[in-house]
């Protein structure tokens, strides 16, 4: 495990956190704050959401920050190419077609309601002076101003809360 | 010309410290609040929560609180 990293389990499944990895899409708080929430140490509470709930939200992670694994070894040999986050951390292989096709994906900005900007798709994103290129992937950007982790959403929109 | 375009359509998002969010080129804004779809090519989005004309900035973030 890197630097960071941290796994939770509730004896069916494991979930690994991969902080790095994480571009704060927003998707796991947002969906199922039961169980991820950034205001709560540690974030991840297993006992949350029923397994099929937690396996659903952790599928929606467009990066490898959330990533999950059956505890019994032999049911991870059994998934199907339509759970696409499971296979990227466990069947990398069957993605390398998808990874290296050509993409002609419609940006799409998203305001989300009293809640952040959420950017999608390809395109070149700059942060005081500092510039990035974000593949065919997405971004969420703090709309309250409470952000501990700005530019990026941290879900403080909740507990401030932001209208608008 | 193939190329002046593709420069055109690429899409560009820029955040000022403690300024708005700009955003240029070819996109869809979904105004998931106010139930608004547009292509408007380039705006500024408020990110100080303190606009009169959401989500879009007006420069209220320039005036002392």
């Amino acid at each position: 495990m890197s630097a960071g990293e941290r796994k939770y389990t509730n004896g069916e499944i494991t979930v690994y956190w991969k902080p790095d990895a994480c571009i704060h899409a927003t998707y796991c708080f947002r969906e199922l704050i039961e169980v991820f929430d950034p205001g709560r140490r540690p974030w991840v509470d297993m006992k949350g959401a029923p397994t099929d709930t937690i396996i659903k939200v952790v599928n929606m992670c467009p990066t490898e920050a959330l990533a999950w694994k059956w505890n019994d070894e032999s049911k991870n040999h059994e998934i199907g190419p339509a759970q696409t986050n499971h296979i990227k951390f466990r069947r990398p292989e069957l993605l390398e077609d998808e990874a290296t096709r050509e993409t002609e994906i419609p940006v799409t900005v998203k305001i989300m309601v009293d809640g952040p900007i959420v950017i999608k798709g390809t395109f070149e994103l700059t942060y005081k002076g500092n510039k990035k290129v974000i593949t065919d992937s997405l971004v969420s950007i703090c709309r309250c101003g409470a952000s501990d982790i700005q530019p990026y959403c941290d879900g403080q929109h909740r507990k401030t809360g932001f209208t608008g | 010309m193939e190329e002046n375009k593709d420069t055109e359509s690429k899409v560009k998002v820029e955040i000022e410290d403690m300024g708005p969010v700009k955003i240029t080129g070819k996109f869809i804004l979904k105004d998931l609040q106010r139930g608004t779809e547009t292509s408007p090519g380039e705006v500024l989005l408020c990110t100080c929560r303190r606009t009169l004309t959401p989500p879009f900035c007006d420069r209220s973030h320039e005036k002392k609180a």
